[in-house]
């Protein structure tokens, strides 16, 4: 009897451990990205969203652990509120439990897919898919569904093979149409009713190429 | 023809309406740009709305920029109302205080006497927007700075300084050739009614519907290619984002075509009339 019983809570206990299991994969990634303490970087953006015309802009980045992203610029730029957290601080800041999703395949390569459900409240995401490159131990790609700012996915391609911070980054996002009142409207502005009724949602594109990073790590790396 | 000219530009520069002409453009110019300061914050925020929501905004919109644009929205319905004014008063003064009869007793010819008027006119008019052009950017850059311009055309399109810059100054250049055709049409107008109120008043009617049917589709694409008031904002072409050359080089084209119809009008039925 002590026997049987032993053996469901050893069955029990290893049921449990595994639901709070974080992927092996993701901490070591992860430990590889708390290492990043503080970073400048130049920054060429790109934006593509369907009713914005704007040239490419350039800017100085500058990251500090537990402080809000600065940039830098003479021009007027868009800083996109979300796609920018390198580090993905905003994800690791809160407890969370990863589920494997098994291996997925990207442009010929193959990446293994995982879902990260925060298990604190404070969390602003509801849950996040990332493809992890296990060769190369970083993140590249993810796909956060926030609780106030919609869903976005953030692409992300390196240049050296051991870079834990990405030389570019696609970020994709979820943007309402414009809708102004007809007076702001120009010469031959088009003012399709349908369009303007509905409250359409657009994909938008941010492209970034990140260069000369200064990186204050923690430890050599 | 040299001395016709010559004389017609002393007239227009010894008389007190180009100066009290010249002043009101100034003063509504202050007034636009302090008025379009207070309101270019408002624009902005209402053309940026839809983007807060994805993006933090770094650096200045509301800048000398986005005032000069401002400005060029709002001027070219009061720059020619003055204009017409002044210019049709050169010869509806000459009929209210018969000079016209002292000149016409010399041995001058008609159309050589109002040509001589019509490029003063000309003159007068490159020089009030020159001026305005000038003014504007000088009270908008020096208080107001530098910076991209935002400018909504069916999207939302921006500019970084130096392009703004550029593109300003060939809207200010396209918007002459308007401003060259609501001169001459006036001096037409005065030919044709003498009278200095009456031509004040059909003046103004000629630019307010202008600026009616400009927004209006006729529905024709013939009419809504090659009417005159359809071309009237052309400067506008200058800000959308991939600048139509073509469209803006033949509709300035169009429009010198009937500033010359124009003053041709002018001169026929001046030489028809009996000037006593």
């Amino acid at each position: 009897m002590i026997r049987v019983i032993s053996v469901c809570i050893l069955i029990l206990t290893g049921c449990f451990s595994w639901s709070q299991t974080i992927d092996n994969d993701l901490l070591e990634i992860k430990e590889r990205l708390d290492v990043v303490n503080q970073f400048t970087a130049d920054l060429e953006m790109t934006v593509d969203i369907s009713f914005i015309n704007m040239p490419q802009k350039h800017a100085e980045i500058t990251y500090e652990r537990g402080k809000d992203l600065k940039v830098n610029s003479e021009d007027f730029v868009l800083i996109p509120k979300r796609g920018l957290d390198l580090p993905l601080n905003e994800i690791f800041k809160y407890d969370f439990i990863t589920v494997d999703r098994g291996m997925q395949e990207r442009n010929g390569e193959n990446y293994k897919m995982i879902n990260i459900i925060p298990t604190d409240d404070r969390a602003d995401f509801s849950i996040a898919t990332l493809l992890l490159d296990t060769i190369n131990k970083r993140i590249s790609e993810s796909r956060i569904n926030t609780k106030k700012d919609g869903a976005y996915t953030v692409k992300m391609a390196y240049a050296k093979k051991d870079d834990i911070l990405p030389s570019d980054v696609e970020v994709d996002f979820e943007v309402e149409r414009m809708r102004l009142p007809l007076r702001y409207m120009g010469k031959e502005a088009d003012v399709d009713k349908e369009k303007y009724r509905s409250k359409e949602v657009k994909t938008g594109k941010i492209y970034l190429k990140i260069s000369n990073y200064k990186i204050d790590s923690k430890t050599a790396s | 023809m040299k001395e016709l000219i010559w004389a017609e530009t002393y007239k227009m520069f010894k008389q007190g309406k180009t100066y009290y002409a010249l002043l009101a453009i100034f003063i509504i110019e202050i007034i636009v740009l302090f008025s379009a300061y207070y309101q270019g914050s408002s624009i902005i925020d209402i053309l940026l709305d839809n983007l807060k929501q994805s993006f933090y905004f770094e650096g200045n919109l509301l800048n000398g920029n986005l005032l000069v644009y401002l400005i060029l929205n709002t001027l070219w319905f009061h720059l020619p109302l003055i204009l017409m004014i002044v210019i049709s008063g050169m010869l509806t003064a000459e009929y209210k205080d018969n000079t016209i009869q002292s000149v016409m007793l010399q041995p001058v010819s008609k159309w050589k006497f109002l040509l001589s008027k019509y490029l003063v006119a000309i003159a007068f008019t490159l020089l009030t927007v020159f001026f305005l052009a000038l003014s504007a950017m000088l009270f908008s850059y020096t208080i107001f700075g530098k910076g991209d311009l935002i400018v909504y055309l069916d999207t939302l399109n921006f500019f970084s300084n130096k392009e703004a810059f550029s593109r300003i100054l060939w809207a200010f250049l396209c918007g002459t050739f308007s401003m060259i055709f609501f001169s001459v049409v006036s001096l037409t107008l005065a030919v044709i009614f003498k009278e200095s109120t009456k031509t004040w008043i059909i003046s103004a009617l000629f630019l307010i519907i202008s600026n009616m049917l400009l927004k209006v589709d006729f529905g024709n694409e013939i009419l809504d290619r090659f009417l005159f008031f359809k071309l009237n904002d052309t400067w506008q072409y200058l800000f959308y984002y991939d600048i139509p050359w073509q469209l803006i080089y033949s509709n300035c084209l169009i429009l010198l075509a009937y500033s010359i119809v124009s003053v041709a009008i002018g001169i026929f039925i001046f030489n028809k009339q009996d000037v006593g």
